[in-house]
C-alpha cells in the first residue's frame, strides 16, 4: 500500500517508515501540513495522521479533505486519549483511532483492517476464480498452491485487489506502488502486471485500454 | 436517589414539624389555664351578682306576705335558688320559718348573716328582714357554681383547643412552603456538575439562599479553571510522553527485523522493558487526572518487581501477605522508590508485606537522620507544594499519591539501617 504518514516526531516518523516499508508498503513522511501540500493529488491507499502537528490540527486537515470529497482510510495517530478526543477523531474522518504509544505491529493490522473495510472485503482472504489472495498473511494461491510473489509484484496485486472491479489508471497504480520512484522507471509497472499474469494466469489482470488495469470481481 | 445516610440525618422540617406542634400543644395549655382562672373568677363574680339580685328581688316579696313564699310558689329567681326564711332568737336558735324545697331543714345560717357566707355545700346570701332577728337567705350549691365554671372553662377549651390546632396547621404548611426553596436547592445540588461548562445555580429563591448559590457558583468556576488547566498540563503531558514512547517502540521494532540473531534477545528485552514503561506512563498520566478509577486485582509481588529492573539493584522480596492493587500504579510507585533507592546509594532492596495491603521497602543506603526523614513525609503529604519537594522528593510524592489513590497513606518509618518505607494500599490496612 502506499501510504502518507504525517508525523513530526522524528523518532516516531523514521521508526514507522521504516517498520512500514520493511513490511511493503511505499510511505510517504511528511513532517507538517506544509509539506504535505506538495503531494496534494497524489494516490494514496491510507492515511497516518498526528493530531497535534508544528502548524496545524491534524485533525482539521482531515476534515478539509473529506468535505473534498477524499474518502482515503484515514488512521489518527495521536496521544490524545480521552474519550471525547475519540470520538471526536472518528467523527472528524477518522476510519480508525490509534493512542500512542503503540505497537507498530498493532497499526499494521490496523491499516489492513481498514483497507479490507473500504474495499469492501469482509475478511483478510479474498477469492478471484482460482486465485486466493491473503492480505494479512501477504500470500497468494493458484488452484490451491502457494505462488511466490516479490515485493514489487505483491505490491501491485494488493492495490489492484484493494480496488477489485475498479479500473485503476496506469499513473495512479504507478505511483502506488513505486511512490516518487515511478517518474524514475517508466516501463517498471509494466514488467511487474506482466510477471503477476505470468505468475498467476493471463485472466486475472485486466488492461483496459487507454484507462489502465482492473482486476475482475470478487468470487 | 439519595443516600442513605440522610434518612438516619435529623431532618429539619421534622424537626420544625415536632417544634411548631409542641408550641401549639404548650399554648393551648397556657392559654386555657390562664382563660380557666379568669373565667373561673368572671363566672363566681357573676353568679354572686345573680345570687344578690335574686335574694333583694326575694326580700320585697317576703316583705309583701309570706304566702306568696310558699314552697314551689316563689318568684322566678326562687326556682333556680334555694332560700329560707330564717327566725334568729335572742338564744341563738334559729327556726327556719319557711324555705323552698331545695333548701335544707336545717338553718342556713345560726346567726344572722347580711351578705355572703359559704358553707362547705352552698354558696348564700343572707339579707335582713323588715322583722328583727329575721334574715332572709337565697343559696346555690356549691356543685352548681362549679359546674357552670367548669362549662364556662370547657368552652374556653375547645375552643382555644381549635385555635391552636388551626394555628399549628397553618403554621406547619408555612414551614413546608418556606422549607420547599431549601429543598429544591439541595434537590439541584444532587444532580448539580460542578465541572460542567458554564454551570451555575442563577438567582436564589429566598434571600438566605443567595449566598450559597453565590458561594456554589464560584467554586464551580474555581473548579472548572483548575480543571482547565489540569488538562492542559495532562494534554501537554501526555504528548510530550507518549510520542516518544511510540518512537522508541517503533525504533526497537525496526531494530528487532534488522538485527543480527544474537542480539535479539537482548533487543526483545529491552522493548519489553520499554512496553512496561509504556504502562508505568500511562498509569502516571491517569493517576494525575481526576475520577480515575483504579483496576484492583491481586498482585504477584515478585513477578511485579521482576519486571522493574534498575540496574545496580538487588532486590529481594518475603512476600507472606497479600496485595490487592492497581498493579500499573503500584509499578509506578515501586519504580520510583527503587530508583530512589539506587540514587541515594542503596545497592539492595528488600520488599516485605507485613501485613495484607501494606508494602515495606527496606534499603541498605545510607539513610537519613529523623528531621530529614519527618522532612521528605511532609513534603510527601497532600498539603506539601512542589517546591518541598527537593531531590529525591518526586518518586516519594509520587508514591503517596499511589497510595492515596488506593485510599491508604505512605509512611516513613524509622529504621536501624538505611532507609524505608511502607505503603499502606488500604484505608483498613
Amino acid at each position: 500500500m502506499r501510504l502518507l504518514l504525517i508525523e513530526d516526531d522524528e523518532t516516531l516518523g523514521e521508526g514507522l517508515r521504516d517498520f512500514l516499508a520493511a513490511d511493503g508498503h511505499v510511505v510517504d513522511w511528511c513532517r507538517d501540513l506544509a509539506s504535505v501540500q506538495a503531494l496534494r493529488g497524489e494516490p494514496f491507499d491510507a492515511l497516518l495522521v498526528d493530531w497535534q502537528l508544528p502548524d496545524g490540527s491534524g485533525l482539521q486537515w482531515l476534515k478539509t479533505q473529506r468535505t473534498r470529497g477524499v474518502t482515503t482510510p484515514a488512521l489518527m495517530l495521536t496521544a490524545r486519549d480521552r474519550l471525547h478526543e475519540r470520538i471526536e477523531g472518528l467523527d472528524g474522518g477518522a476510519d480508525d483511532y490509534l493512542v500512542k504509544p503503540f505497537a507498530p505491529e498493532e497499526l499494521s493490522a490496523r491499516l489492513r483492517a481498514v483497507s479490507r473495510r473500504s474495499s469492501g472485503s469482509a475478511g483478510a482472504t479474498t477469492g478471484f476464480g482460482n486465485v486466493t489472495v491473503d492480505l494479512a498473511a501477504k500470500r497468494v494461491r493458484v488452484d490451491g498452491a502457494r505462488v511466490e510473489l516479490t515485493a514489487r509484484e505483491w505490491a501491485v496485486l494488493e492495490a489492484l485487489v484493494l480496488r477489485a472491479g475498479r479500473i485503476v489508471p496506469k499513473a495512479d497504480l504507478e505511483r502506488l506502488v513505486l511512490g516518487f520512484e515511478a517518474e524514475l522507471a517508466s516501463n517498471a509497472l509494466e514488467v511487474h502486471v506482466s510477471a503477476l499474469r505470468r505468475k498467476l494466469g493471463r485472466a486475472l489482470i485486466e488492461t483496459v485500454r487507454g484507462l489502465g488495469y482492473r482486476i475482475g470481481d470478487r468470487t | 436517589m439519595r443516600p442513605s445516610r440522610a434518612h438516619r440525618l435529623p431532618s429539619i422540617a421534622h424537626r420544625l414539624a415536632w417544634t411548631v406542634l409542641g408550641s401549639a400543644v404548650i399554648w393551648s395549655v397556657a392559654v386555657s389555664a390562664a382563660v380557666w382562672l379568669a373565667v373561673r373568677h368572671e363566672v363566681g363574680e357573676l353568679l354572686d351578682d345573680t345570687l344578690q339580685g335574686a335574694a333583694e328581688a326575694m326580700r320585697t316579696s317576703v316583705d309583701n306576705g309570706l304566702p306568696t313564699l310558699l314552697p314551689g310558689t316563689g318568684p322566678a329567681p326562687s326556682n333556680r335558688y334555694a332560700w329560707q326564711v330564717v327566725a334568729h332568737g335572742a338564744d341563738g336558735q334559729a327556726v327556719v320559718l319557711a324555705a323552698s324545697s331545695r333548701a335544707p331543714s336545717a338553718a342556713l345560717a345560726a346567726t344572722p348573716t347580711a351578705g355572703f357566707l359559704h358553707t362547705p355545700d352552698w354558696r348564700i346570701f343572707g339579707t335582713a328582714l323588715g322583722q328583727p332577728g329575721r334574715m332572709l337567705y337565697v343559696a346555690q350549691t356549691q356543685d352548681e357554681q362549679l359546674e357552670a365554671a367548669l362549662e364556662v372553662g370547657f368552652s374556653a377549651a375547645l375552643a382555644t383547643l381549635a385555635v391552636a390546632l388551626l394555628a399549628h396547621l397553618w403554621l406547619r404548611g408555612r414551614t413546608v412552603h418556606e422549607l420547599a426553596p431549601l429543598q429544591r436547592l439541595s434537590d439541584r445540588l444532587m444532580t448539580h456538575d460542578l465541572l460542567a461548562p458554564g454551570a451555575t445555580l442563577g438567582p436564589a429563591e429566598r434571600a438566605e439562599l443567595q449566598p450559597m448559590h453565590t458561594a456554589i457558583d464560584a467554586l464551580s468556576a474555581q473548579l472548572g479553571q483548575r480543571l482547565a488547566q489540569e488538562r492542559a498540563f495532562s494534554a501537554h503531558a501526555a504528548h510530550s510522553l507518549r510520542t516518544p514512547l511510540a518512537g522508541i517502540d517503533a525504533q526497537l521494532a525496526v531494530a528487532l527485523r534488522e538485527a543480527p540473531t544474537a542480539l535479539q534477545p537482548r533487543l526483545q528485552r529491552v522493548r519489553a522493558v520499554a512496553t512496561r514503561l509504556q504502562r508505568v506512563v500511562a498509569a502516571l498520566l491517569a493517576l494525575f487526572r481526576s475520577g480515575v478509577e483504579l483496576q484492583r486485582s491481586a498482585v504477584d509481588l515478585p513477578a511485579l518487581l521482576a519486571r522493574l529492573p534498575v540496574d545496580g539493584l538487588a532486590v529481594t522480596t518475603h512476600h507472606t501477605a497479600p496485595i490487592v492493587a492497581d498493579a500499573d500504579l503500584l509499578s509506578a510507585a515501586l519504580l520510583n522508590l527503587l530508583d530512589n533507592a539506587v540514587r541515594h546509594g542503596a545497592h539492595t532492596v528488600r520488599v516485605s508485606t507485613p501485613s495484607p495491603g501494606v508494602l515495606r521497602l527496606d534499603d541498605d543506603g545510607p539513610g537519613v537522620d529523623d528531621a530529614r526523614r519527618r522532612m521528605l513525609l511532609a513534603a510527601a503529604s497532600d498539603d506539601a507544594a512542589d517546591d518541598d519537594l527537593g531531590h529525591g522528593g518526586l518518586g516519594l510524592k509520587l508514591a503517596s499519591l499511589v497510595a492515596r489513590a488506593h485510599g491508604g497513606t505512605l509512611t516513613l518509618p524509622p529504621a536501624a539501617a538505611g532507609f524505608a518505607v511502607e505503603l499502606r494500599l488500604d484505608a483498613t490496612a
